[in-house]
């Protein structure tokens, strides 16, 4: 009943690419005029000593030399490395057993679903300072429930003592994170079909060998991009750390971010912290090299 | 037979004893929440402190809007965070659109180039930002602010466009051309209104980025008449004295919108989040 002879694809092919790219032009032109413009302009401030506004002393590569000089850089990196690590080992642990007990429908799971997905909807503002609160040495939730059942005998700085604001700030961020790898996780699970599953219990796979051997195979692809984006995400965090302890006491949760942050708007090195930035972003993206390895290979 | 029941039945018992578990986890930092907003200062700090308010009053919340300008705050988060979800949001429909129903190319390293972009560090584009802003005269204003944010939702919200339009088969916009409509009016009347969830899902993580943004708008708004809601909860929590209740009451207003926002979309949110993932 076509009016036209020749075939839709054929017809549309000429104009094709035109047409598509006038589609594609505006988010191009976005992309380029508040992502590649600004970075662009991040990596040349990493080549100078700069006040931002008069004062611009080139200097080459002697940012990028002076960060792989200083020890505590380097250390910085690796904190952040054990940060990153924990929070989103953890993010997958207990998303993932979350999303494998809720993703058939059942009683109670859309509410279950609901619930545990609220720490995502808090913003990351409300989160820190609700943590810290309830971490408040003197008046926090924390300690009193801690004294009562008997398991502290005396007051804890949470924040304030190296040796747990390390966890603590983890703890939170894991808190934080979850729900949304739980999300991912439980939509990647829905598109798994349920004739799969059948067939490997058909066969006589217990519970533990269908996820091992069927539903992890399954969502490869949205374990990839989750892991991805959590780990890079996590990675260049800032706001609840700094919130809950501007890194300190100390160093002890000085994560990357928040020492480039200290160096450009505490010590005005803007060079210096354009340059660790440009760093973070190479550690980034061989992160995700790495992850590529790891899922596309196998 | 039996012990198959007895066995569905523990592994029943230990599925929901897990769920409640997370859900108390997540359920009684956010209730003492509740309980520290709806407290007077005096109870906030006395020991030990009280589960259920002795004395329930709603002050906490009225002085957000007569001893703190959150009100103020509360218009500069909306117009900025509107601004830029419409922006992106628009954006991203048209780029969804072009990459699933043409060929050109650069098309895979366009959507390589997007996947990219969410490697940049944020810290990246805050010190050009910082520098960039003043050049254009787009410091302190809110187009400024609106174009920053931008720059962190296009991205993913593009990427969720894609996977949403790719579920779309090519069969329906053929019937239509067939049928005469021009390629615009097939965008427009038929494609669109059939992405609409996609398109709510795009909009609700716009929304969710930029309400919650706090380190660009900390280092790029210095004009207090400008400060958003994030900057101005932070900002109570003071160096000398902390006010728990009104941080508190603070807090939980600013979580409301998104609440309601994920209640009410959440399904259409859910599978839209891992489209582009899922369909790869």
């Amino acid at each position: 009943m076509s009016r036209h002879s020749t075939p839709f694809s054929a017809r549309n092919m000429d104009r094709g690419a035109l047409a598509g790219y006038l589609f594609i032009f505006p988010a191009i032109l976005a992309m380029v005029a508040l992502i590649v413009y600004p970075m662009l302009f991040g990596v040349g401030i990493s080549f100078f000593k700069t006040n931002l506004s008069n004062k611009w002393e080139f200097l080459g590569l002697v940012n990028y030399l002076q960060l792989f000089k200083n020890s505590e850089f380097v250390q910085r990196i690796l904190m952040t490395f054990g940060f990153t690590a924990i929070v989103v080992f953890f993010h997958f642990v207990i998303g993932g057993i979350f999303a494998l007990l809720l993703y058939r429908h059942g009683p109670g799971t859309t509410f279950f679903r609901t619930v545990l997905t609220l720490p995502w909807l808090f913003p990351e503002v409300v989160v820190a300072l609700l943590f810290k609160w309830i971490f408040n040495p003197l008046y926090g939730i924390l300690n009193n429930t801690l004294l009562d059942l008997g398991l502290i005998s005396e007051n804890l700085s949470w924040l304030g003592s190296t040796k747990y604001a390390f966890i603590c700030v983890c703890f939170v961020c894991i808190w934080k994170g979850f729900p949304l790898v739980m999300i991912n996780i439980i939509a990647g699970l829905q598109s798994v079909s349920t004739d799969l599953i059948e067939a490997a219990r058909i066969d006589g796979a217990d519970g533990l060998k269908v996820v091992r051997y069927v539903l992890i195979p399954s969502i490869r692809p949205v374990l990839y991009a989750t892991i991805t984006l959590d780990t890079v995400w996590w990675f260049k965090h800032y706001t609840i750390v700094w919130l809950l302890t501007q890194g300190g006491p100390g160093n002890a949760t000085s994560i990357i971010s928040i020492s480039v942050y200290k160096e450009a708007f505490e010590y005005f090195n803007y060079g210096e912290a354009a340059a660790m930035s440009v760093l973070i972003f190479v550690v980034c993206y061989l992160i995700s090299v790495v992850y590529r390895r790891v899922f596309k290979d196998d | 037979m039996i012990d198959s029941r007895t066995n569905r039945l523990i592994s029943g018992f230990f599925k929901y004893l897990v769920l409640v578990l997370g859900a108390v986890m997540v359920i009684v930092p956010i209730l003492w929440m509740c309980s520290t907003a709806f407290k007077t200062e005096q109870e906030t700090i006395q020991i030990p402190p009280n589960w259920i308010p002795e004395q329930f009053t709603t002050e906490a919340f009225s002085r957000l809007w007569s001893e703190y300008p959150f009100i103020s705050y509360f218009r500069n988060s909306i117009i900025i965070v509107f601004g830029s979800m419409i922006i992106s949001t628009i954006i991203s429909c048209f780029a969804g659109y072009g990459v699933t129903r043409f060929n050109f190319k650069g098309k895979g390293s366009f959507l390589t180039f997007i996947l990219v972009t969410q490697m940049f560090p944020s810290i990246m584009l805050l010190i050009p930002y910082y520098k960039i802003l003043s050049i254009y005269h787009l410091n302190n204003t809110y187009l400024g602010m609106i174009l920053v944010y931008t720059s962190f939702t296009i991205p993913f919200c593009t990427w969720m466009m894609v996977g949403f339009f790719k579920s779309i088969p090519l069969e329906v916009d053929e019937a239509a051309i067939i049928d005469g409509c021009s390629r615009l009016k097939v965008f427009f009347r038929i494609i669109l209104p059939l992405t609409l969830p996609g398109i709510a899902a795009a909009a609700i993580y716009s929304f969710n980025t930029s309400w919650n943004e706090y380190m660009f708008a900390q280092i790029l708004i210095n004009d207090p008449g400008l400060k958003t809601v994030p900057v101005g909860i932070a900002e109570l929590n003071g160096q000398y004295k902390i006010l728990w209740n009104d941080m508190m009451a603070a807090s939980l207003i600013s979580s409301i919108p998104l609440v309601l926002l994920f209640l009410f979309f959440q399904r259409s949110f859910i599978s839209s989040l891992t489209a582009g993932a899922v369909k790869q």
